[in-house]
């Protein structure tokens, strides 16, 4: 009999990574969810006696599902496959009930070596000669596309893609699918730098859902939907490229975060700026550049790094990025925007790609889908 | 064979000349050990330190130059090490590293190099960060060109808003002044009173002594009211020898008060310009801010009527704009 297996993920290219790296041989039945709420009615359907989950989604997420899993004493086995690679995440789900934690992007070898560890897939299924290998799968595309927190930034004009072929030609769109990778490919650079973020500080970072747009670079500040507006903000940016792909960084942080950030960080604190810059600085230093190791990894690319440059301190956040605003027109805009827990700092980190990277990116994204 | 031995010496020759532009790239580099001992020292660290390889061979980086604050250099180095990720200090944050001169001796005006920084974690064979290679960017230039360039910024928009003769606000930025205070006001409802003085009689000072006395005269008034207003008051020169004053927070009664102060203290002082000794009075109009003004420029036209009643009545007086019972 087939183990019936579930892949409840928010991200269709996650999902498809993942179902391509169950071990070969597996005598499997795989169903698939896009959020915790499907996820939950997927296993109580009797679809789910292995639960693969992700942790960051929309609705309800990982840690709300492995909740619900103790509360309602649902019979599955959950594996947690997450880019949020804190040992406190990790912690958390072992905590709620998880069998193990494997880390975004997922690999064929250690994904069959935890399988095989807990007994789920077995060495005789390993070894077992079967003609029909891969098993069968039957991806849906995500239904719950709009998510109703990424509501500031302008509708996009969604344009259905023939995935099978390279997306040669780059309008000023971004097709659903396409969204979903980039979202994903953040969502395990942004993990990476979480990670360190949470090292550095000695907290648990909570780690959002990355916002993925195609904007006007006038839109940038209504963007920043995190950031407020009301507030002071200081900032700092970073170009990087690498063939056929420039963009900036930047990173910005409410005024009112310095305290904690410089406590967290035991900085003697004193209100003159040269603190808050280092502090600055050093955060820029962290996020921006595991995240960009994150992206580099994963699209196989290199990226040189220039040096960062002092955005504005203590300004709106309108002025700080007013003086980049004639340069582009459209920028491929990825928001991350980091909160730590317990403490009320906000950190916006956004990655801002040139209208001409896109097709080198789209490019690589394409070789993640095949 | 022979191939083999060309293939050799040009991998050599490749080494050589990698070499050979590490030690004259117009950058420093520094490699340092876990304990900070340097390892390697190109030849911009040289010059500009003037110390060869050989003296810094193995010695801590912080033995050769007390400028570098140690904390501050661990903590950014330790999270390169721990994080295996690159880190970047930039001349805001600190204006250098190492304390060379300027690469400009004779016409820059740098009293020193800045300096941006990176630190680039490097791997052993193992995996592990076993070192760490400073970069050394002189950005000089750049430093001093935005220096200066916010330091004429802020200048010129102090000259944007002061009047040249008197060093108070000139009219347009005290008008926008005003308007502030206005809408403050629609929101808050706190007493703010507006102080309109004119010298009286300037026609004459100036056809009897000439305009640099006459100018001698706005200088000592306009001083006169620096010294008498508070932080929070806002003076401006309206016109050729009118002036206006925002008290803000401040009731017709205290108004009155700050003003009548002010013209006495006008009446007895005497000018003393080369030879000459002058006295000269001011009249002043002092109108509250009340719900039947209903802008910024109906306020001043208030304070006007004041002043007008003022110099009706004999100059050398302050009347007040009456207040609605």
């Amino acid at each position: 009999m087939p183990t019936k297996l579930l892949i409840c993920d928010d991200s269709n290219m996650a999902r498809k990574q993942l179902a391509r790296s169950l071990p070969e041989g597996w005598d499997v039945d795989v169903s698939f969810a896009n959020n915790g709420i499907e996820g939950v009615e997927a296993i109580k359907a009797g679809k789910g006696d292995v639960l693969l989950l992700d942790l960051n989604m929309p609705e309800m997420d990982g840690y709300q599902v492995l909740e619900a899993i103790l509360e309602q004493d649902l019979p599955t086995m959950t594996i947690v496959v997450s880019g949020d690679i804190q040992p406190e995440a990790h912690k958390r789900v072992t905590g709620l009930g998880a069998l193990d934690f494997i880390q975004k992007p997922v690999n064929k070898e250690k994904l069959t070596e935890v399988l095989l560890a807990y007994g789920v897939f077995t060495k005789e299924e390993q070894n077992v000669a079967q003609p029909v290998i891969t098993p069968k799968i039957d991806i849906p595309k995500p239904v719950t596309q709009a998510k109703s927190s990424v509501a500031v930034a302008p509708p996009l004009k969604v344009v259905a893609v023939d995935t099978s072929a390279p997306v040669n030609h780059v309008e000023l769109t971004l097709s659903a699918e396409l969204r979903d990778c980039y979202q994903e490919v953040a969502n395990v650079a942004m993990g990476r730098a979480g990670d360190l973020l949470a090292r550095l500080l000695d907290v648990f970072v909570q780690l959002p859902i990355p916002n993925v747009n195609f904007i006007e670079v006038s839109e940038l500040s209504m963007a920043l939907k995190d950031v407020e507006a009301s507030e002071s903000t200081s900032g700092i940016c970073q170009g990087f490229i690498s063939a056929g792909i420039s963009g900036e960084a930047l990173l910005i942080l409410n005024d009112s975060s310095f305290k904690d950030v410089a406590s967290l960080m035991n900085y003697q604190y004193d209100e003159d700026e040269g603190t808050e810059l280092e502090l600055l600085m050093d955060l820029a230093n962290v996020l921006i550049g595991a995240c960009l190791k994150g992206l580099s990894e994963q699209l196989d690319i290199d990226f040189s790094q220039g040096h960062p440059v002092v955005l504005g301190q203590h300004r709106k956040i309108s002025e700080l990025i007013a003086n980049n605003s004639t340069k582009w027109k459209k920028t491929l805009a990825i928001e991350i925007s980091y909160s730590i827990e317990n403490y009320p700092i906000k950190c916006d980190l956004l990655l801002l790609f040139t209208e001409q990277s896109m097709q080198t990116l789209n490019n690589k994204l394409s070789y993640l889908l095949d | 064979m022979g191939l083999a031995m060309s293939l050799e010496t040009s991998q050599l020759n490749e080494l050589h000349w990698l070499m050979e532009m590490l030690h004259n790239i117009d950058v420093g580099l520094v490699v340092l050990d876990k304990e900070y001992k340097v390892q390697i020292f190109n030849g911009f660290m040289e010059n500009h330190s003037g110390l060869l390889p050989r003296e810094v061979k193995g010695k801590p980086l912080f033995d050769l130059f007390d400028e570098i604050p140690q904390d501050w250099f661990e903590r950014k180095a330790e999270s390169v090490f721990l994080l295996k990720n690159k880190a970047f200090t930039i001349w805001e944050q600190r204006p250098y590293l190492f304390k060379f001169e300027s690469y400009r001796p004779v016409t820059g005006s740098a009293d020193f190099m800045y300096q941006n920084t990176t630190f680039i974690p490097l791997m052993s064979s193992t995996g592990e960060v076993s070192h760490l290679c400073l970069l050394v960017y002189d950005v000089t230039d750049n430093a001093i060109n935005k220096i200066s360039l916010e330091k004429a910024n802020e200048e010129l928009a102090i000259l944007s808003q002061t009047d040249g003769l008197t060093g108070l606000f000139n009219r347009s930025h005290w008008e926008s002044c005003l308007q502030a205070e206005y809408k403050r006001w629609t929101r808050s409802q706190h007493s703010s009173s507006l102080v309109i003085l004119d010298i009286d009689h300037f026609k004459n000072v100036n056809d009897t002594y000439g305009h640099i006395v006459g100018d001698e005269v706005i200088r000592h008034l306009s001083s006169l009211i620096r010294e008498h207003v508070r932080e929070t008051d806002v003076s401006g020169r309206y016109g050729g020898e009118e002036f206006v004053i925002l008290l803000a927070d401040t009731p017709l009664k205290n108004a009155y008060v700050f003003a009548e102060r002010l013209r006495r203290e006008v009446e007895v002082s005497v000018i003393k310009y080369n030879d000459i000794d002058l006295k000269y009075t001011i009249s002043i109009g002092i109108a509250e801010i009340e719900p039947t003004i209903k802008s910024y420029e109906a306020w001043i036209e208030c304070a006007d009527a004041a002043l007008y009643h003022s110099k009706e009545n004999g100059r050398n007086k302050v009347s007040m704009h009456p207040k609605p019972v």
